[in-house]
């Protein structure tokens, strides 16, 4: 697992598929948290984080820098999120329909992912490091290493982010004993 | 210290990445700031809780799921022929591997033998309709191997005795073909290296007989050409000439006012192939069909030779079909069409065997003298038989080839486990 993204998705390209594995390893927590954030379900973010996953192995060819390959999954995961938000939104207004419900909820965000929900509605850039930093279980020089940036970057996104997350957990937490 | 101060360097101090004067004077703002301390509280929960979720998160394992998906996936995708995707793994596969640039020679090499039947044969018929062609010296066309939907198409520009030539399954490779000095220049535009391909010998004397052999056709096929009147095609009125041989056909679509030809449909054996979009005398450039390295290319050391090509080439091309490419079946049917279908799969499979490069250049090297046997049967004429179908490899009870090579008594049989008998 030492080896960098780049030398795996050489190796993938060279007619070696089994070695996609250890991008699977690498990236799996993270992809699941960032979809769970987005979809709100479990299983409905590990069926994204497979497509999302295998999406992006046979686009492997079309990445032009491998060095960036998070960034570029982590863009073909929110594609993919946004394409099952969109089924799912079809389906609960057929629903709707059939059960001459006027209300089409939104898709039921269980409690248990709320701060991924956080997370991923985050900016990009400190969307990344704290995904790394929990979920991809790196400590925050391989967060600095991984995404080359220096240490102090990252422990100030990360402290950036923590305010932000705070802040929107906090607003979440609000709006949901007014509604009660 | 401050509260701001402190709060800025704060989560590097609970992550301890702080140096010791640093570590201490927050330590020391905390025993007394209960602000800070607050913060550290709120921070560390925060923590705690993206750490807890983190580790829920990781005990999901994707990866069978994922590698069986594209697994799969990649199947599906081989069946549907994705032309596409496999002409781009290829071209990622030709630039990385000399190993594969040789199967790519080695298709390529196949072409070669075509590419000097298709012009002469051209002359075929041409040579009792169509004035210009027999005259041209430049001339621009399109030739499909196989049918026009499944066939592999190949652009061809011919300059007198050179050709220049792309195949459209093996994309980013170029191919300068000088038949006066049986030399073959092969250009890699995705790294920029060049190549030179010995095509003497064998390949060199059936070009000379077959010339011999087109002078046999054309008197045999002369009085037997049957003129089927007006038809139209590509949306085009056309005049339509058939001739049938012994051993091969032509058909011929052409212009009723110029006489240049629109289209030919070509049966040699078992093989078919059709011409088009035929450009006669057009303007082109020297350096196109140049025996030189271009500038900004680098020459690759190694020569390829293909000066003697035997039965034995053959047996061991069905072998590297059967046994490399197909997981121990003959393939459903072989000859020049299937063979160049197959090159991108030969270029897939010899990279995942992983082989020492001298062993895999003589895989892609025998796999193409092989091939080039079996042309040379069907266009000398010879007769031949494919029954290896589904036919396991080493079974020594199923014949799965059979030839008769022009002017002999006797067959040739090839079995399953790759004997040769006479019978």
């Amino acid at each position: 697992m030492t080896e960098t993204d780049t030398y795996y998705i050489e190796r993938c390209l060279d007619g070696h598929p089994d070695d996609f594995r250890y991008i699977v390893r690498r990236y799996q927590a993270v992809l699941l948290a960032h979809l769970a954030g987005k979809l709100g379900n479990k299983d409905r973010a590990e069926e994204a984080a497979q497509e999302s996953l295998v999406r992006a192995y046979f686009n492997m060819n079309k990445l032009q820098k491998p060095e960036s390959f998070f960034s570029w999954l982590l863009g073909i995961a929110d594609r993919v999120a946004k394409e099952h938000q969109r089924k799912d939104m079809l389906h609960q207004q057929r629903e709707a329909i059939r059960s001459f419900s006027a209300e089409a909820a939104g898709p039921e965000l269980s409690q248990d992912y709320g701060l991924e929900a956080a997370i991923a509605e985050l900016p990009e850039s400190y969307r990344r490091v704290v995904l790394l930093r929990y979920y991809g279980e790196h400590s925050c020089s391989q967060v600095a290493e991984q995404l080359d940036m220096p240490l102090g970057t990252v422990t100030k996104t990360l402290s950036r982010a923590y305010a932000m997350l705070r802040k929107s957990l906090q607003q979440k937490e609000e709006t949901q004993v007014s509604e009660v | 210290m401050n509260c701001a101060e402190c709060k800025e360097i704060l989560v590097a101090y609970l992550e301890g990445l702080l140096a010791e004067p640093q570590k201490q004077a927050v330590t020391d703002h905390l025993k007394d700031c209960r602000s800070c301390q607050a913060e550290v509280k709120q921070l560390t929960n925060l923590q705690e809780r993206l750490v807890s979720n983190g580790r829920t998160v990781a005990q999901s394992d994707l990866e069978d799921e994922v590698l069986n998906r594209i697994v799969r996936e990649q199947n599906v995708r081989l069946k549907a022929a994705d032309k596409a995707a496999a002409g781009l793994k290829l071209r990622r596969i030709i630039m990385k591997s000399p190993t594969t640039k040789l199967a790519a020679a080695a298709a390529i090499i196949i072409a070669v033998l075509i590419g000097i039947h298709q012009f002469g044969s051209g002359t075929v018929t041409l040579a009792d309709v169509i004035e210009p062609i027999l005259n041209a010296r430049t001339m621009i066309f399109d030739v499909i191997i196989g049918d026009e939907e499944t066939g592999t198409a190949m652009n061809e520009t011919i300059v007198g005795q050179t050709i220049r030539r792309t195949i459209s399954n093996i994309p980013g490779m170029t191919m300068i073909i000088d038949l006066a000095s049986s030399k073959m220049l092969v250009l890699n535009d995705t790294d920029n290296s060049a190549g030179y391909v010995d095509i003497q010998g064998t390949v060199k004397e059936r070009h000379q007989s077959y010339v011999e052999f087109l002078r046999q056709v054309i008197t045999k096929l002369k009085d037997n050409h049957q003129e089927l009147g007006e038809q139209e095609i590509d949306g085009r009125k056309a005049v339509v000439f058939e001739a049938r041989g012994h051993n091969q056909g032509v058909k011929i679509w052409a212009d009723p006012k110029t006489a240049l030809p629109i289209r030919i449909e070509l049966t040699l054996g078992q093989m078919f192939s059709i011409m088009k979009n035929f450009q006669i005398n057009p303007q082109i450039d020297d350096s196109l069909v140049s025996m030189d390295v271009p500038a900004g290319y680098t020459l690759d050391k190694t020569e390829f030779d293909m000066t003697d090509v035997t039965e034995q080439d053959f047996i061991e091309s069905l072998r590297i079909w059967a046994k490399v490419m197909r997981d121990g079946t003959f393939p459903e049917e072989i000859g020049t069409e299937n063979a160049m279908k197959q090159m991108p799969l030969l270029g897939e499979k010899m990279m995942a065997l992983n082989l020492p490069e001298p062993e895999a250049s003589q895989m892609g090297m025998n796999f193409g003298k092989g091939m080039i046997f079996h042309q040379i049967l069907e266009t000398g004429g010879g007769q031949w038989h494919y029954a290896g179908n589904g036919v396991k490899l080493g079974d020594a009870d199923k014949a799965i080839f059979w030839y008769c090579p022009q002017g002999s008594e006797t067959y040739r049989v090839i079995y399953g486990d790759l004997t040769v008998k006479d019978v």
